[in-house]
């Protein structure tokens, strides 16, 4: 008897011990490290840093907390400091949509923190829009091609605790515009006509192969199947012959290297596909993609939702930071959570001008992002549009060359 | 899109995967059958044969090599180096994890698997990273065809390897004094403990044996594939088991079969059901065969009650 | 002091006279602190994750019934949690536009996910114990797979949206998660008071005659059959119920949330609290839900801080995520080798556990 109560009291020292430290330190704990001091304005940001996501959500945090840095190197909002508050919303190794509402929510607690990038995924958004929406503070995310996260019925429900007020913005384009551009471009530039059409069963990869079918339809194709694989499949030799046995000119995979693009286009090889054309979206167009497919990585054709930041001066300089601060190349959006984080900072700018050079409100803030008439950034001059997407929507397209990702042509929409 | 070389193309892919599985199963069904342990972290040790092999593969001048004999030579070399290395991680993870809870109820060793599947995971995702990462495929792939039906070399080193491992195994199994006392302590622990077999050793050996198989189908697979991943241990491990279900647990050539078998209703299924039903049927099978014959295709009927 | 209650007090109800007044009393504190903990810390973020810590502890009640005081082995937990919450969200959000009370709704999900407790169990309850182990598993596998393909009825990968929030009368939950917790801290009270009951009457007797031997409870009367599919109805009814008020706090479901890494953080839950005891689900389910929603994700920043205030630079830069699985892993693995009855362990399953590792030495 004596001991039940003795282990009871120790699992209960050790929950509230477990709590205690909980509790002092979530307080004031930040990503750029250092205490915080008066007259600070934080940028939040929510990205999968752990587990197999963690290959998408680091480069992307690394081009938010590069931001913060070339911010204040440059003074940029005179009279305050700036810091990054990086929060993760991988749990066991996945994006989690809970999480990421929670880290939302811990963010806004914090008044020094004016806005939010993120999220990576678009579960996620759909789990933070709602949240970022009821209290109001700008959540800009990287890289959530998603057209139902801004556009369309869904994106109302989202809204729906204040609907007319935008609190969600993106600096990419969506995958409504990605995909037919993509079809566009594999029907009447590269004369193909018969597809065949994979996804990896995931939100991003469906919603751009679904894009990407219809329109290839529509210009005339035909497509012969559309298949979905499944989660953490590394086999696709049956899938393969069954594509073989239909004949196509091209393959389209909507999703990412992540999900298998590379090992399916590794896999071609030494099958009746191993002349076909690959097509995909931006989720292949990265080095990892290259690195996988290797001797295959010929004859694949990808777009992505952004203009070439290699060919804009802006971005020259950015490269090089990004490379000498964190010792690697670029990943595929560390330019986009850049981005992001500079729309934050350059509306925190101006409200803090507005308000006399005082720390501005979260509503402030979003108002700036919202009518801001231009946003100079190393990806391009755009602005928001009424539904927070970006009104200069440019669709790169890419060749894979061996080792190495050709920029082929764009296509711009928008001003 | 249904025709006879479509048909047979499937089952050359049915039966290269399945010979994986398979070799994988013989682990899981030699481990189930002498301590009725399911070895979760069987998987992750296939995994890590690859993760070996790739790791010794750096190491060996492969580059200019182009003889063919010679590669046979490596390729032979980073096999056995590769098998002996997952047999030992098996004996050190059953000594260190398995052996203490030898007599506790099923939920102990289960439980404790599992959390070595997860360490197992972890290590090899800080080993490699997160991303898949390629494989040399040093071996010539040249392609063969039989009637229109084509196959390459790579299918053909699959198939040969499961299948010489599968007779190895056997005759060791039947035909040597270790085998022997395997079957023994399989069969009865105490008693072959009083006929003087020494329990600890005999266990022992089976995870090594068991081990090395799955390092040698890791290899495989990463020549096969051309890539490895830090996860591919969960997947393929849950069918290699379904695997030896199929075939009957404890039963070595059933393993065998049942693993061809899951092997072709995966290439079946992507065919003429859509790629995205495979795991509904594989997993439908397993229930269904744990339901209704959980012996399997080749087990004896297992009297549970006294 | 050391006698029950129920010996000076007899008739006392909810079966408080159970225990000791000493018992009670630290019962009685950890509940009023529980209760105000929404006012002492008041960052809503915290709040937000002591409130999801709740699904957390209902898994583990549910779980624990059917491996703790049954001893069926089930790895595929998720699957019921999954099938709960679809059923809340399919009829009361956008994707069908239904709108059913949450209440009634709370209720339905459960039986429902009963329900298919009760299909899976049928075939499959006689199943020695690793067989069922992979049964369930591969349930746990095929429901997220059905449901990410049958996008007809679940919107597949994309999951369903904008699912409604419960309110109480006038009053809406809206997305301030205090209301949640409070929910979920009367829904565990009630949860706690039945099955503690349950634990004492014929059906938890029975449940654990079967878990000791299930042979010898079968001669002696008790329907098996019945009795572990009752077992397996009511534990996924729990997982039922945590679904519903999960999907309605996220208010976003989708297939990706209920996977098998799920289905192991419960049974690392009851494992580490200590499996058949309640008070040890309770603990080791508060354990990991604080250690997966509050410490793991703050883990790298309280590291960089203790290096930034000690100058340890190794510590400034250091980053932990990448040995969460290790972390688990091991707890898995040192709790079965060495405390398998878990921090707060039941006498029963203690006596159990070292009774056979005293035998086979």
């Amino acid at each position: 008897m004596q001991r039940s109560i003795r282990a009871r009291l120790a699992s209960c020292i050790a929950v509230a011990s477990m709590f205690s430290i909980g509790l002092s330190g979530c307080t004031g704990s930040g990503g750029g490290g250092g205490p915080a001091s008066g007259n600070v304005i934080k940028i939040g940001s929510d990205l999968p840093v752990s587990g197999a996501d963690a290959s998408d959500g680091i480069p992307t945090q690394n081009g938010v907390q590069l931001a913060v840095k070339v911010a204040n190197e440059q003074h940029m909002i005179p009279g305050f400091t700036i810091q990054a508050d990086s929060l993760d919303d991988a749990v066991n190794g996945v994006h989690n949509p809970p999480q990421g509402q929670k880290n939302v929510q811990a963010l806004a607690s914090d008044p020094a923190v004016l806005g939010i990038v993120g999220p990576f995924n678009s579960n996620v958004a759909q789990a933070e829009i709602p949240t970022s929406n009821a209290l109001g503070i700008a959540l800009v995310a990287p890289s959530t091609t998603n057209p139902t996260l801004t556009k369309g019925p869904e994106a109302l429900e989202l809204r729906r605790s204040n609907p007319n007020e935008i609190t969600f913005f993106r600096v990419c384009a969506t995958d409504d515009v990605q995909g037919p551009v993509g079809a566009d471009y594999a029907a009447k530039m590269l004369h193909l006509k018969r597809a065949y059409v994979v996804d990896d069963n995931e939100t991003y990869g469906k919603g751009i192969a679904d894009q990407w079918a219809a329109r290839f339809i529509a210009d005339g194709g035909t497509v012969v199947a559309h298949q979905h694989l499944t989660p953490g499949q590394t086999d696709f030799h049956a899938l393969l012959t069954d594509a073989g046995a239909a004949n196509p000119d091209v393959v389209f995979y909507g999703g990412t290297s992540a999900t298998g693009g590379d090992q399916l286009r590794k896999q071609m090889a030494g099958s009746p596909l191993a002349s076909v054309t690959m097509f995909g979206g931006d989720g292949i167009r990265n080095d990892e993609f290259l690195k996988i497919a290797g001797s295959m990585a010929n004859q694949v054709y990808a777009t992505v939702a952004s203009v070439n930041a290699a060919k804009l001066p802006a971005a020259q300089a950015f490269l090089k930071e990004y490379q000498d601060t964190y010792h690697v190349p670029v990943g595929s959006y560390s330019a986009a959570g850049y981005v992001a984080a500079m729309v934050i900072i350059k509306a925190a700018g101006e409200a803090v001008k507005a308000n006399g050079g005082k720390m501005p409100s979260r509503a402030d803030v979003l108002d700036q992002i919202r009518k801001a008439p231009k946003f100079d950034t190393i990806i391009g001059s755009f602005s928001f549009d009424a539904s927070g997407d970006p009104t200069s929507k440019i669709i790169s397209i890419y060749e894979a060359k061996s080792d190495v990702w050709d920029f082929l042509t764009q296509v711009k929409f928008g001003t | 899109m249904f025709d006879f070389h479509t048909l047979a193309q499937q089952l050359i892919n049915g039966v290269a995967t399945g010979g994986m599985y398979a070799l994988i199963a013989l682990g899981y069904t030699m481990v189930y059958g002498i301590i009725e342990l399911i070895n979760f972290a069987h998987g992750d040790v296939y995994t890590l044969g690859s993760f070996f092999s790739l790791t010794i593969l750096a190491l060996l001048p492969i580059a200019g090599v182009t003889s063919g004999p010679l590669l046979v030579l490596i390729a032979i070399a980073v096999i056995i180096l590769a098998a002996l290395l997952c047999g030992i991680t098996g004996v050190l993870i059953e000594r260190l994890a398995y052996r203490r809870l030898r007599n506790a109820p099923r939920l102990a060793p289960l439980i404790t698997a599992i959390g070595v599947s997860l360490i197992l995971e972890n290590i090899m995702q800080l080993w490699k990273g997160t991303s898949p990462v390629p494989f040399p495929q040093f071996l010539p792939n040249t392609e063969h065809s039989i009637g229109g039906v084509i196959f390459n070399d790579n299918e053909v080193l699959v198939v040969t390897v499961s299948v010489a491992c599968m007779l190895l195994l056997n005759y060791f199994v039947y035909r040597t004094k270790l085998g022997k006392a395997m079957r023994a302590t399989a069969q009865d622990r105490d008693a072959a403990q009083l006929m003087g077999i020494n329990i600890n050793s005999t266990i022992a050996w089976t995870f090594f044996i068991g081990s090395a198989l799955a390092g040698v189908a890791g290899f495989i697979s990463g020549i096969y594939y051309g890539t490895t991943f830090f996860l591919n241990g969960y997947q393929a491990g849950l069918k290699a088991f379904t695997a030896a279900v199929l075939g009957g647990i404890g039963n070595i050539t059933g393993a065998m079969l049942g693993g061809f078998v899951i092997g072709i209703v995966e290439a079946l299924t992507a065919q003429f059901l859509g790629n995205q039903w495979t795991e509904v049927v594989v997993f439908s099978i397993l229930i269904l065969i744990l339901v209704f014959r959980p012996s399997g295709l080749l087990g004896q009927h297992l009297a549970e009650k006294v | 002091m050391k006698a029950a209650l129920a010996r000076r007090f007899p008739g006392l109800p909810l079966g408080l006279g159970r225990y000791r007044l000493d018992q009670i009393i630290v019962g009685a504190v950890v509940g009023i602190v529980l209760l105000l903990l929404p006012v002492i810390d008041q960052n809503s973020s915290h709040i937000s994750a002591f409130a999801d810590a709740g699904y957390v502890l209902l898994l583990a009640f549910g779980l624990n019934i059917v491996v703790g005081y049954t001893g069926l082995l089930v790895l595929g937990y998720a699957a019921f949690f999954a099938i709960g919450a679809y059923t809340y969200a399919m009829l009361a959000s956008p994707q069908f536009n239904l709108h059913y009370n949450f209440w009634i709704m709370l209720i339905v999900s459960a039986l429902v996910a009963a329900a298919f407790g009760v299909i899976l169990g049928a075939p499959t309850l006689r199943l020695r114990g690793d067989y069922l182990a992979i049964v369930t598993l591969g349930f746990g596998e095929i429901v997220p797979q059905l449901l990410r393909n049958l996008d007809k009825y679940t919107n597949g990968p994309n999951g369903i949206v904008a699912i409604d929030q419960p309110s109480i009368g006038s009053y809406q939950f809206g997305f301030n998660p205090t209301p949640y917790y409070y929910l979920y801290f009367v829904v565990i009270v009630i949860c706690l008071i039945l099955l503690n009951n349950l634990r004492h009457s014929r059906l938890g007797r029975a449940w654990m005659a079967i878990r000791e031997d299930e042979l010898a409870a079968e001669h002696m009367g008790i329907n098996t059959t019945a009795v572990k599919l009752l077992a397996f109805s009511i534990g996924s009814a729990f997982a039922g119920i945590a679904g519903v008020i999960y999907a309605s706090k996220v208010t976003t479901i989708s297939p990706d949330d209920f996977q098998f890494q799920v289905s192991v953080m419960i049974l690392l839950a009851i494992v580490l609290g200590g499996i058949g005891n309640l008070v040890g689900v309770l603990v080791g389910g508060a354990i990991i839900a604080l250690l997966n929603f509050l410490v793991l994700p703050q883990a790298s920043n309280w590291a960089h801080a203790l290096g930034y205030k000690f100058g340890i630079v190794s510590l400034q830069n250091v980053d932990l995520t990448n040995y969460h699985f290790m972390l688990f892993g091991f707890i898995l693995v040192l709790v079965m080798l060495f405390r398998p009855e878990g921090l707060v362990p039941s006498a029963t399953v203690r006596a159990e556990l070292h009774a056979e590792q005293e035998a086979s030495s």
